[in-house]
């Protein structure tokens, strides 16, 4: 063999197995004996074949059969015969792979080699006693070289076939991705949001037909341009360029653009950045919506709520001047049908009296209405709360022993400071204390305590009564010009709730016969919204 | 209540005979006693339920009953048109006493009418 030719897997396999000239050469001389014998034992061979279900499955009829058993008697042949080379070795291989394409199974190459050499092996037994040893070893080595073909035959068909489904299964998987590229291509396109892909650079890489349609530019000419300097009006245009760090601030984005057309539209934008591919460049997509017409809608609703708002508060202050008015103005027709009577004067002062209480009331509620409508922004600074308690409660005194209530003030050991407006604050608790008084006067008496408590983040001032509380839970008793009670104006809580909301703080109420709670919750920090003009 | 009964008063000066309720419970409660009223007057809002609920009551008693009711919101106006029929003769607050005997007159004339 050159040794500068690569080793045939024949080559290979003889080596292993040490098959070499003088086997071939007893194979020679045991073919001499067998020879007589060939087509007995393949007769044998396919008679046994028969037995077996899988086996006989592969034959078609008697003429193959015939042909096969031809074909074994010639294999014998062969394998005595020799030559062991490489144009032996393709022939066997052929042979190994008809039995694979005809669906023999594997198994039978194992039993099948078994009969031949056992059907070899009484034949060795009739041979010269010196000449069986060598012979033996000679057949074992070229039967197992026979059975490693027949195998290898097997074996390339499996990674042949192995090959195939793979192949198909690649086949299928690129079709799927191509097939779920183009729906995702077409959901974009489709989709009622403008779809832009911006590169690291701002310029435009992907334009979907929404976003054609409200910018009025087609794709050809977005493509590539910078998003800031096609869309976006001048003092805004740096914006564009700034895509990738506005996204890292908010996924919310909103943008007056400007369409080809030279008109602004307001969009509002999801920004997503995403990570960089070496085959991709776009480094971030924006989903939009044109906005314009929701926004003008939205500005036109709350402006129509504001008039709803302003007609409800005018219905509920024409309804609260007319009443008195209603009072005062029978009074005095009254008071002059009385002063006409000689014995009138008792009650002209009477009907006089009623009158003067009556402009009062007007005037209070000029005054609350005042407060409710014009607030004055709050004038916060430190302020002591159980100071701002102390006063509230000093200054109802004379109301509470006309209510024949007791006012009880419950203030935390410590002092409690913060940010409020000390009158405004007081208003508060002024409103909630008399309401509260008012409720257990109607009832003949009791209890008021005023409350103030420091809570983790907040202060916490309750007014808590044993009236008989509230008429009804759901009544909207911070709504302004509901009340419950004939004098008043309807607009103590409203006031309540508006100084409060004012300092950030919260309103909140709980009640039940004998026990209704006034909360108010301020902040500690005095972080309170910005209030209004 | 002050100025109901002080109307009261006036109302009976005038030659009236006047009944006063305060509440709408017991204004239900009396008009399902004998003698109805030949004019009824509520007040819109009062306590327990609106002075409408008065005066469809007044109405199931006797389907003519005049109505005259006395509001401080005039949208009422255009509420009432749908709740009573024949329509209730509505005064705004405030009231003057003149244009409240005028409308009772006017009322009394029409009922004697039919």
């Amino acid at each position: 063999m050159d040794t500068f030719e690569v080793e045939s897997p024949f080559e290979e396999m003889k080596r292993y197995v040490r098959f070499t000239d003088d086997d071939s050469r007893a194979l020679a001389a045991f073919g001499e004996v067998a020879a007589p014998h060939f087509e007995r034992i393949a007769a044998e061979f396919y008679e046994r074949a028969r037995e077996h279900q899988e086996a006989h499955a592969v034959f078609t009829s008697e003429e193959q059969i015939e042909r096969l058993r031809r074909s074994l008697v010639r294999w014998m042949e062969g394998l005595c015969r020799g030559p062991h080379d490489g144009a032996y070795f393709a022939e066997r291989s052929r042979i190994g792979r008809v039995h694979v394409r005809v669906g023999l199974p594997q198994r039978y190459m194992f039993t099948a080699m078994a009969l031949i050499r056992g059907s070899f092996e009484e034949l060795v037994e009739t041979m010269p006693a010196e000449a069986r040893r060598g012979t033996r070893a000679a057949l074992a080595r070229a039967l197992d070289l026979e059975l490693a073909i027949m195998l290898e035959t097997y074996r390339e068909a499996y990674v042949a076939r192995i090959e195939r489904v793979a192949e198909r299964e690649q086949e299928r998987l690129r079709g799927e991705l191509a097939r779920s590229e183009r729906r995702a291509a077409s959901a974009v396109e489709i989709a009622r949001v403008m779809v832009v892909g911006v590169d690291a650079a701002g310029a435009i890489v992907l334009f979907n037909h929404e976003a054609e349609r409200v910018t009025g530019y087609p794709r050809d000419e977005a493509l590539g341009r910078p998003f800031g300097e096609l869309l976006l009006p001048g003092a805004a245009r740096g914006e564009g360029d700034r895509l990738l760090g506005i996204a890292s601030e908010s996924e919310a984005w909103e943008a007056a653009i400007r369409t080809r057309s030279g008109r602004e539209r307001l969009t509002r934008w999801l920004l997503s950045p995403v990570p960089p591919t070496p085959d991709d460049t776009a480094a971030l997509y924006a989903v939009g919506r044109d906005v314009t017409d929701e926004s003008a809608l939205l500005e036109q609703t709350r402006q129509s709520e504001r008039l709803a708002a302003v007609g409800t508060l005018a219905a509920g202050l024409a309804h609260e001047i007319r009443n008195p008015l209603n009072g005062a103005l029978l009074h005095v027709t009254y008071l002059e049908r009385a002063l006409r009577r000689p014995d009138g004067v008792p009650d002209a002062l009477e009907a006089a009296r009623f009158i003067g209480v009556e402009i009062q009331r007007l005037s209070a509620l000029v005054r609350d209405f005042l407060v409710f409508a014009r607030p004055a922004p709050p004038n916060r600074r430190p302020c002591s709360l159980p100071e701002v308690c102390r006063r509230a409660h000093a200054l109802v005194a004379d109301d509470a022993a006309h209510a024949k209530a007791e006012v009880q003030l419950d203030l935390p050991a410590t002092d409690l400071t913060l940010l409020l407006d000390p009158d405004k604050i007081e208003q508060v608790l002024l409103n909630l204390l008399r309401n509260a008084l008012d409720s257990v006067g109607g009832a003949g008496g009791g209890r008021v305590t005023l409350r103030a408590r420091r809570e983790p983040r907040q202060a916490l001032v309750e007014v808590e009564d044993d009236g008989p509380g509230l008429p009804s839970p759901a009544a909207p008793i911070f709504d302004a010009f509901y009340t419950t009670r004939p004098q008043g104006t309807g607009l103590g809580l409203a006031i309540v709730h508006r100084a409060v909301s004012d300092h950030g703080g919260t309103v909140e109420v709980e009640s039940r016969p004998r026990r209704t709670v006034f909360r108010v919750r301020l902040p500690l920090t005095g972080d309170a919204p910005a209030t209004g003009p | 209540m002050r100025t109901a009964r002080t109307l009261a008063r006036l109302l009976r000066e005038d030659g009236y005979v006047v009944e006063v309720e305060y509440d709408s419970e017991d204004a239900i409660a009396r008009l399902d006693r004998a003698p109805i009223p030949d004019v009824l007057i509520v007040d819109f809002l009062l306590p327990h339920a609106d002075g409408l609920a008065v005066a469809s009551h007044g109405r199931a008693r006797s389907a003519a009953l005049p109505v005259l009711v006395v509001t401080s919101y005039s949208e009422v106006l255009a509420r009432l048109d749908r709740r009573l029929d024949p329509p209730a003769v509505v005064l705004s607050k405030p009231l003057a006493y003149g244009d409240l005997t005028r409308a009772l007159d006017g009322l009394r004339t029409a009922a004697a009418a039919t």
